[in-house]
C-alpha cells in the first residue's frame, strides 16, 4: 500500500510522462475553468443584488479577491516547489516553480489594477498606502524579483535553483512584511477603509465569489501546464520523446499537431 | 427584481468606467498569460525541426562522421 | 577541529578583507560622497522651508542610507570571484558560513560605519531636533548590519550572473521593507516624543535571528549561484 505512491510520482516525474499526463488534464481544467468563471461572472454580474452602500461598483470583487487569494496561494505552490526541487533536486518540481512565477505575477497586478479601479470610485483615490494593498504591492515586487533572478542566468537549471532559494526566503518574508506593514499604518494613522467586513456579505455574493475562486484555481492548472508543458519541451530538446513531436510522429494526443 | 435590459446592464449603476475596465484587464492579463508560452513552444519546435532538418542534411553529406 | 585555528582563520579572513579595502581608499569614500550629494539634493527639490525638511529628515536619511548600501553591495563578492578566491574559500576546511560572516562584517565596517559616522551631519543638514540624533544613529547601528547581512544573501545568489545591479535592488526591496519601517518608525516615534524603544526592539530581535541565519543562508546560496 505505502509502496505505490512514490513509485507513482517517480513515473510521473519523468518529463515524457509528465508531458503526456499534462496534456491529458490541461483541456479539463480550461474546460472547468472557463465554465466556472461563466457561471460565477453570471452569478456576479447579473444575479446578484447591487450592493446597498457600494451600487454596482463592488461587483469588481468578484474578480479582485479571487485574483488576490490567488496571487497568495500561487506563491505557497511556488514555495513548496522550490523547497522540492533545491531538497530532492527534480527537474519537474523546478519547472514548476519557475512557470508559477509569471501566473502569481500576473493575478498579482490583476488584483493590484482592479483594486485601484474598486478604490477609485469608493475612496476617491487610485491609490491608498493602506496595509492590504501595500502588502500586495510588495508580493508582485518578490515575484518580479524571482523571475528576474531565474532569467540573469545562463545555465537555466542553475538559474531555477537561485531563484527557488529566493522564493524560499520570500515566503518567510511574506509575514514579516504583513506585520510590519499593519504596524507602520498603524504608526501613521492610514486610511484604513475596511468596506467588505467578512459577516457582511450575503449569501448571493458570496456563492459567485467562491465559484470564480475555483475557476482561477482551474486556470492556473491549465496555464501551468501548458508552460510546463511548454518549457519541458525546450529543457529535453535533444532527447528522442521531444524530436517525435517535433517531427509530428508522436505517440501524444492529437491536439498537438493543431497548435 | 426588473427584467433584464442589457443598457441597464452594461451601465453598472453609474460604475461601467470601473466595473468593465477591471473586466477587461482581468480577461486580457489572462490571454496574454495564457498564449505566451503556446507561441513561445511554436517557436521552440520550429527551430528544433530546422535543427532536425540540418543535421539530416549534414549526415548525407558525409555518412561517416557523426 | 579545535578552537584557536578557526579564531585564527576568522581573524585571518577579517585582516585579509579589511587591507584589501583599506588599499582601496576611494573606494569607501564613494558610498559617503553619495549619500552626501543625495541629502543636498533634498532641499533644492523640495525648497528650504525648516518645518518640511524636518519631517522629512529620518526618512530621508534612512532611505539614503539604504541606497548607498545597495551600491556598494554588488562589490561584495565581485573581486572574490574573478581572481578565484572565493573558490579556494568553498573549499578550505573551515565552515563557510562562519567565513563569509567575517567577509558581511568586513563590508559592513568599510561602507556601513563610515555613513553611520556621517549620519548625524546629513541628519542636521535637513534640521532634524537634536534629541533625536541617537535615536537615529541606534536605527542605523541595528539597521545597517541587517541589510548587509540581508543584502549578502542576495549578492551570493546573483554570484553567477555578469549584471547584477538593478536585478539587486529589485529583490532587496521587499526584504528592506521591514527594515526601513522599523528604523523610520523609530525615528519619526521619537520626533513625535512617543516611545521610540519597541521598534528598536523589533529591529534588534531581526538583528539576532539575521546573525544566526543569514551567513548560513549565505553560504547555501552561494554553494547554488557557483554551482559547486
Amino acid at each position: 500500500m505505502s509502496n505505490w505512491i512514490p513509485l507513482w510520482v517517480h513515473k510521473l516525474s519523468s518529463p515524457p510522462n509528465f508531458y503526456r499526463f499534462a496534456g491529458v488534464v490541461r483541456p479539463w481544467a480550461l474546460g472547468l475553468a472557463l465554465l466556472l468563471g461563466a457561471v460565477a461572472l453570471y452569478g456576479g454580474l447579473v444575479l446578484a443584488p447591487a450592493d446597498y452602500q457600494q451600487g454596482d461598483a463592488y461587483r469588481i470583487i468578484f474578480i479582485h479577491v479571487p485574483c488576490a487569494w490567488m496571487g497568495l496561494f500561487v506563491y505557497g505552490v511556488m514555495a513548496i516547489a522550490s523547497f522540492i526541487s533545491l531538497v530532492w533536486r527534480i527537474k519537474l518540481a523546478e519547472v514548476v516553480a519557475m512557470e508559477s512565477a509569471p501566473i502569481g505575477a500576473a493575478f498579482t497586478f490583476i488584483t493590484l489594477v482592479t483594486g485601484s479601479l474598486w478604490g477609485k470610485p469608493m475612496w476617491g483615490t487610485w491609490w491608498t498606502w493602506d496595509a492590504r494593498l501595500t502588502s500586495e504591492l510588495v508580493l508582485l515586487f518578490l515575484y518580479l524579483g524571482v523571475i528576474g533572478l531565474y532569467h540573469s542566468f545562463e545555465d537555466r537549471r542553475q538559474g531555477a535553483r537561485a531563484a527557488a532559494f529566493l522564493a524560499i526566503i520570500g515566503i518567510i518574508n511574506v509575514p514579516i512584511v504583513h506585520f510590519s506593514v499593519n504596524w507602520w499604518n498603524t504608526l501613521h494613522q492610514g486610511s484604513t477603509v475596511r468596506i467588505l467586513g467578512p459577516s457582511r456579505i450575503s449569501g448571493d455574493m458570496l456563492w459567485p465569489l467562491l465559484t470564480m475562486m475555483f475557476a482561477t484555481k482551474f486556470y492556473y492548472l491549465a496555464s501551468l501546464f501548458g508552460r510546463v508543458r511548454t518549457d519541458l519541451l525546450a529543457m529535453e530538446s535533444g532527447k528522442d520523446w521531444v524530436r517525435q513531436i517535433a517531427q509530428g510522429r508522436a505517440a501524444v494526443p492529437e491536439q498537438e499537431a493543431r497548435r | 427584481m426588473s427584467p433584464f435590459s442589457w443598457d441597464h446592464f452594461l451601465a453598472m449603476g453609474g460604475y461601467a468606467a470601473y466595473v468593465w475596465p477591471a473586466y477587461a484587464v482581468f480577461f486580457i492579463v489572462l490571454v496574454a498569460d495564457y498564449v505566451s508560452p503556446a507561441l513561445r513552444r511554436r517557436r521552440n519546435l520550429r527551430e528544433l525541426r530546422g535543427r532536425i532538418a540540418r543535421q539530416a542534411v549534414r549526415q548525407q553529406r558525409n555518412p561517416t562522421s557523426p | 577541529m579545535s578552537h584557536p585555528p578557526l579564531a585564527a582563520a576568522c581573524a585571518a579572513m577579517l585582516r585579509r578583507d579589511l587591507t584589501l579595502a583599506w588599499r582601496r581608499r576611494g573606494d569607501i569614500v564613494m558610498p559617503v560622497l553619495y549619500a552626501l550629494i543625495v541629502i543636498t539634493l533634498f532641499p533644492f527639490a523640495l525648497g528650504p522651508e525648516e518645518a518640511l525638511l524636518q519631517r522629512i529628515a529620518g526618512g530621508a536619511v534612512l532611505v539614503t542610507m539604504l541606497l548607498a548600501m545597495l551600491l556598494a553591495l554588488d562589490a561584495m563578492f565581485r573581486s572574490d570571484i574573478e581572481d578565484g578566491s572565493l573558490e579556494q574559500l568553498m573549499l578550505s576546511p573551515q565552515p563557510l558560513a562562519l567565513m563569509l560572516g567575517m567577509k558581511i562584517l568586513a563590508h559592513w565596517i568599510t561602507t556601513a560605519l563610515p555613513l553611520i559616522v556621517i549620519a548625524p551631519l546629513l541628519a542636521g543638514m535637513l534640521h532634524l531636533p537634536t534629541p533625536v540624533m541617537p535615536v537615529l544613529v541606534y536605527a542605523l547601528l541595528l539597521a545597517t548590519p541587517l541589510l548587509s547581512l540581508l543584502g549578502a544573501v542576495l549578492v551570493a545568489l546573483t554570484a553567477g550572473t555578469r549584471r547584477s545591479g538593478m536585478l539587486l535592488a529589485l529583490m532587496l526591496l521587499p526584504l528592506c521593507v521591514p527594515v526601513v519601517i522599523f528604523a523610520a518608525g523609530a525615528v519619526a516615534a521619537a520626533q513625535q516624543g512617543l516611545p521610540w524603544l519597541a521598534p528598536i526592539a523589533w529591529l534588534g530581535a531581526a538583528l539576532v535571528m539575521a546573525l544566526v541565519l543569514a551567513p548560513l543562508a549565505c553560504a547555501a546560496a552561494l554553494r547554488i549561484a557557483l554551482d559547486a
